[in-house]
């Protein structure tokens, strides 16, 4: 429905669109999503046939050229500029007739579509007002109506939620999805909760440049960030031990340590799949006491924030690797290569991690002398894990359990060796 | 051309919709009333010349006309393209040259029921037993429609090159002043270059040629030498109607250099 090879539009010496290629299938409702002033009305206008493009390989919508066969496109597609365009000085009704004729529409059909596309967006009762005594959101369905009149193959919807109240945001997402079933949407906002409700589908420029394509999924998939488990629990006085402990867990990417909250410690486990499971067993193994433990996904906030401040393609590419923003200390260990040994490495905590430390120490003010620790082996952790890529039935080497999680000072004595060279 | 018809209704109705249209209308036509009465009292009864000054022979006609189309031009152009209706328009399946076409005819008409006036005081001082010539009488609004085109292209033109409504009436009133006194001060200049050249080839070939052209150009005179004295003349009507061809052929342009620009 909607083609677009490398589409670049210049304001002089500014790029506001910059080689943009995307396809919108027939049935399609996808997001465009990205910061004021990334491209998106630029692009739309472009779409619409109101701006012509500086230059483009393939710029057709609904099978027609835009540039070539302008009008053809116009007649097949409904366009809802952000600023919502009406003649004030006309009725809800005029305005729409005047729509429809222009559209080539008469007589019984007009009369029966103004009612059908007035139903839809809940205006039936305020056809006979003037488009400028009504509000902003009732202006905005009226945008709806007109756009939605001729029974267009196309919507292109420049940012239809700004300037309501929440709940007219809601009616109109609602409205967009249902449109949907009906029609190729393409609609525009910068906000994310939006785009993620209205569709199933981003775009997300940024700077003039389609930095994402996909579903949620495949943008989270894209940047790595598959979500987490979060675990709140009682880990004993050394967190960091603890720590690594989880990262050494099969399928497990690495773990970040959180604040802590009172006796409790937070992580954030991050792996392939949803790795409850393999946590809860080694909590089970190891004795902490589990207050917390839940799989977080990562939302489209964050994906988006880092997407745009990156800004880059580049930067994508290799978002997967890179730990995102986060203000707890989160010391980062690398998980060991496939079929090394899980022997657990305790981090030193002065030496392994520079900046972390200092905060780490005031949150355990005592490390806790280690106890003597052996190996253990723990059969099949999670038969039911969906993303794991590794041999389920495969014995898990793990440290054993450290010290009990509530520690009575002096009993168990401090070795000479502990902190230094464990096992 | 059925775009055009949907345009220039909804654009008509626009202008009588919004208070500009009648605000326009009533300074207008109390103008053109109050100097029709006093120059009916001043030319002592004279019907045939007060009819034929309020519609072409007067100071005030043309002072209307040059007022009138950068207001109308404005309220077309720069204000819907302020309000983003232009967008809409722009992007309806109608071209672009149906939407300016639309909006001249519209201003076109206004402008031509404003100076319907005239022919209905015609019918009144008929009622009253005078015996206007109606033939220069309708020969003259005929002629004033026409003549309210012409300005109205031109109006249309300039109020094109700007979107600020101001600067837009500002600079179709300009184009349409400089139109209408252009060729009168013109000659006026050529005179006197006649007089500084005298001898040259430049002041033998190139100035009386400057001096036809700007004659050519010249309203005013093709007005007074047709319409005013009730000749219904094809080479006027060709000559009224072609200026206006171009012109809103160069508001397309600029309309679509407009979007390129972005």
């Amino acid at each position: 429905m909607i083609d677009v090879q490398n589409l670049t539009r210049r304001y002089g010496r500014h790029v506001a669109v910059d080689g943009v290629s995307f396809q919108v299938a027939q049935g399609e409702v996808v997001g465009l999503l990205g910061p004021n002033g990334a491209g998106k009305t630029t692009t739309m206008r472009i779409l619409a046939g109101y701006l012509p493009a500086t230059s483009a390989e393939v710029l057709e919508v609904a099978g027609h050229d835009v540039l070539r066969a302008s009008l053809e496109v116009r007649k097949r597609i409904g366009y809802l500029p952000e600023a919502v365009p009406l003649y004030r000085e006309l009725r809800v009704e005029e305005m729409l007739r005047f729509h429809g004729r222009l559209h080539g529409m008469d007589g019984a059909r007009l009369r029966s579509r103004m009612g059908e596309v007035l139903e839809r967006v809940g205006l039936t009762d305020r056809a006979r007002q003037l488009v400028g005594n009504l509000s902003r959101g009732l202006r905005q369905r009226v945008g709806l109506a007109v756009a939605l009149l001729p029974g267009p193959e196309v919507l292109i919807l420049d940012e239809p939620t700004s300037g309501l109240d929440p709940l007219q945001r809601r009616e109109v997402r609602d409205l967009v999805r249902e449109l949907g079933a009906e029609h190729t949407v393409l609609v525009s906002s910068h906000i994310l909760a939006e785009v993620e409700a209205m569709c199933p589908r981003v775009l997300v420029l940024t700077g003039g440049r389609l930095v994402a394509d996909g579903s949620r999924e495949e943008l989270e998939a894209r940047l790595g960030g598959r979500g987490a488990v979060r675990v709140e629990a009682v880990v004993g006085p050394d967190p960091e031990a603890a720590r690594a402990l989880m990262a050494s867990l099969p399928g497990v990417e690495r773990v970040e340590l959180g604040e802590r909250l009172g006796i409790h410690y937070t992580f954030r486990v991050h792996g392939e799949g949803d790795l409850r499971e393999d946590v809860g067993a080694l909590a089970a193994t190891q004795g902490w006491a589990l207050r917390e433990l839940s799989f977080q996904s990562r939302s489209l906030e964050e994906l988006f924030a880092h997407l745009v401040a990156g800004g880059d393609a580049q930067e994508l590419e290799a978002a997967g690797a890179a730990s995102p923003s986060g203000a707890a200390p989160a010391a980062e260990v690398q998980p060991d290569p496939a079929g090394a040994s899980l022997t657990l490495e305790l981090p030193q905590a002065p030496a392994s991690s520079a900046g972390a430390p200092s905060e780490r120490a005031s949150a355990a003010p005592s490390p806790a002398p280690q106890p003597a620790t052996g190996k253990r082996v723990i059969y099949s952790l999670n038969p039911f894990d969906r993303g794991a890529q590794r041999d389920l039935g495969a014995p898990v080497e793990v440290e054993d359990a450290p010290a009990p999680a509530i520690d009575e000072a002096g009993l168990t004595p401090p070795r000479p060796d502990a902190g230094e060279e464990p096992a | 051309m059925r775009g055009t018809l949907v345009i220039y209704r909804r654009e008509l109705a626009g202008l009588f919709l919004a208070p500009l249209g009648w605000v326009l209308l009533f300074l207008a036509l109390f103008a053109n009333g109050l100097f029709v009465y006093l120059l009916l009292d001043a030319t002592r009864g004279d019907v045939g010349t007060v009819l034929r000054s309020a519609l072409g022979g007067g100071t005030l006609f043309w002072a209307l006309l040059v007022f009138l189309p950068p207001l109308l031009a404005m309220r077309m152009m720069a204000e819907e393209s302020r309000t983003g209706t232009l967008e809409y328009l722009l992007t309806a399946p109608v071209s672009d040259g149906a939407v300016v076409v639309g909006k001249w005819l519209a201003a076109t008409t206004f402008l031509g029921l404003l100076w319907g006036a005239v022919p209905v005081y015609g019918v009144l001082f008929q009622l009253q037993g005078a015996s206007p010539d109606w033939g220069a009488v309708l020969a003259s609004w005929l002629g004033a429609v026409l003549a309210s085109g012409l300005f109205m292209s031109l109006g249309l033109l300039a109020a094109t090159l700007s979107a600020t409504p101001l600067l837009a009436a500002f600079l179709a009133f300009v184009a349409c002043l400089g139109w209408l006194l252009l060729p009168t001060f013109g000659g006026q200049l050529l005179t006197a270059a006649t007089g500084l050249l005298q001898g040259t080839s430049l002041a033998e070939v190139a100035l009386p040629f400057l001096r036809s052209s700007l004659e050519g150009m010249d309203v005013l005179r093709h007005f007074h030498y047709s319409w005013r004295i009730g000749v219904l003349d094809t080479a006027e009507v060709a000559f009224f109607l072609s200026w206006p061809v171009l012109f809103l052929f160069i508001t397309v342009r600029l309309l679509e250099a407009r979007r390129w620009r972005g």
